[in-house]
C-alpha cells in the first residue's frame, strides 16, 4: 500500500465521520458572550463606585470640612480680635462704606447688617487665602464678631443656607446670597451662627 | 464557526471522552476569542487555532493519555473498515497520531504541524514516516482480506 493510498483511506474513513458541532458552537457562543457581559458588568460596577466615592466625598467635603477660608477667618479673628494684633483699622460708617465698594461690596449690606442688633465697631480689608475680604467689627453685648464679606466667587461655593463651624476657639458661620459670601467668626458657642442667620435674613434682600 | 468541525475531529482523538474533546475545543476557541489581538493577519487562522488547542492540550498535562475510547469515536460498526482503521489508529503513540492527524487528515504541510506543535520540521517528519509505517503495518491483514 502506498502513501498516497494509505492517507486516502485515512481521510475518506476519518472525514466520513458525522460530527454534529452546533451544541458545541452553542456552548462556545453563550461563554463568550456570558463573558462580555460579565466583563461589562465589571466595568458598570466600577463606575458605579467611583461615582459613590465621588458622591461621598463631595457630601463629606460639604457637611463636615469647613471650607478653607472659614479656618483663614477664624485664624485672622483670634489673630486681630482676640489677640489685638495692632492694625489699621477705619471706624467711620461712611469711609468703611467707600472702602467696600471699592471691593464690589455693597454699601447698604453694611448699613442693612447694623439692623440685627449688632453694632458696627470697625472695618478695613483684609487677605484670606490670597483672596482680599472687607473683614467688618461688630459687637453686641460685649462680645466682639468678625464678619468677612466679599462678592460671589466660583472658588469659595458656600451654600445658601447658614452652615457652622468650630474651628479650634472660635466659633465659625459661612453662607452665600445672590451677591456676597459671608463668613461670620466668634469666639461663643453658637454666637457667629446666631449673627449669621440674622444677617442671611438681611443680606437676601440686597 | 469555522473550524470547529477539524479541531472536534483532532480533539476527539486525542481525548479519550467526547466531553473532554468538547472542553478542550471550547477552551480553544474561548482563548481564540480573547487573544485574538495577537492573530496576525495575513497568516494561517486554522494553523493558529490548533497551535492554541496543542498548548492547551498540553498545559492540562496530558491528563488523557490513554487512547479514545472506539465505541465512543461515533463510527458506525457497520462501516468495517472505519473501525479497523480507528483501531489502527488509537495503536498508534499519541506523538504519532497527532503529526498523522494534523498532516494526513487536516491536510497542514510538515512546516505547519511543526510550527502547530512547536517541534522541529525533521521530528515532524519522522514521526509522520513512523506512523505511515506503523499503521500500513496494522492494516495489511485488512488489506489481504479486501483483495482476497
Amino acid at each position: 500500500m502506498t502513501d498516497d493510498n494509505l492517507d486516502q483511506r485515512l481521510r475518506a474513513s476519518i472525514l466520513s465521520e458525522d460530527l454534529d458541532t452546533s451544541r458545541l458552537a452553542a456552548a462556545v457562543r453563550n461563554q463568550i458572550h456570558g463573558r462580555r457581559s460579565h466583563g461589562l458588568r465589571w466595568v458598570v460596577a466600577a463606575a458605579a463606585g467611583i461615582a459613590l466615592a465621588i458622591a461621598v466625598s463631595f457630601a463629606y467635603r460639604a457637611f463636615f470640612v469647613p471650607p478653607s477660608v472659614c479656618v483663614a477667618a477664624a485664624q485672622d479673628h483670634e489673630r486681630e480680635i482676640v489677640k489685638g494684633a495692632p492694625r489699621h483699622w477705619l471706624s467711620d460708617l461712611s469711609a468703611i462704606q467707600s472702602l467696600a465698594a471699592t471691593r464690589g461690596v455693597p454699601a447698604s449690606a453694611i448699613a442693612m447688617l447694623g439692623t440685627t442688633g449688632y453694632r458696627l465697631e470697625r472695618g478695613r480689608l483684609c487677605f484670606l487665602k490670597k483672596q482680599i475680604y472687607l473683614h467688618l467689627v461688630y459687637s453686641k453685648d460685649g462680645a466682639e464678631y468678625s464678619v468677612y464679606l466679599r462678592p460671589v466667587t466660583s472658588e469659595a461655593a458656600f451654600h445658601h443656607s447658614v452652615r457652622e463651624v468650630s474651628i479650634g476657639a472660635e466659633d465659625s458661620a459661612y453662607f452665600e446670597t445672590d451677591q456676597l459670601d459671608a463668613v461670620f467668626v466668634g469666639s461663643h458657642s453658637g454666637a457667629a451662627a446666631a449673627f449669621a442667620r440674622a444677617g442671611s435674613r438681611v443680606l437676601t434682600k440686597l | 464557526m469555522p473550524h470547529l468541525a477539524a479541531l472536534l475531529r483532532v480533539a476527539r482523538r486525542l481525548t479519550p471522552e467526547p466531553m473532554s474533546a468538547e472542553d478542550l475545543v471550547q477552551e480553544t476557541m474561548l482563548l481564540a476569542w480573547r487573544g485574538f489581538r495577537g492573530f496576525e493577519r495575513g497568516t494561517n487562522a486554522r494553523a493558529w487555532l490548533f497551535r492554541i488547542m496543542f498548548n492547551v492540550f498540553h498545559g492540562q498535562g496530558r491528563r488523557e493519555l490513554r487512547s479514545p475510547e472506539l465505541s465512543l469515536l461515533d463510527v458506525r460498526p457497520r462501516f468495517q473498515e472505519a473501525i479497523e482503521i480507528a483501531e489502527a489508529l488509537n495503536a498508534l503513540s499519541l506523538e504519532q497520531r497527532t503529526v498523522l492527524l494534523l498532516c494526513v487528515v487536516e491536510g497542514f504541510t510538515c512546516r505547519e504541524a511543526a510550527g502547530i506543535l512547536d517541534l522541529p520540521i525533521g521530528t515532524v517528519m519522522s514521526r509522520l514516516s513512523r506512523a505511515r509505517q506503523e499503521l500500513r503495518e496494522s492494516l495489511a491483514p485488512m488489506a489481504k482480506v479486501a483483495y482476497r
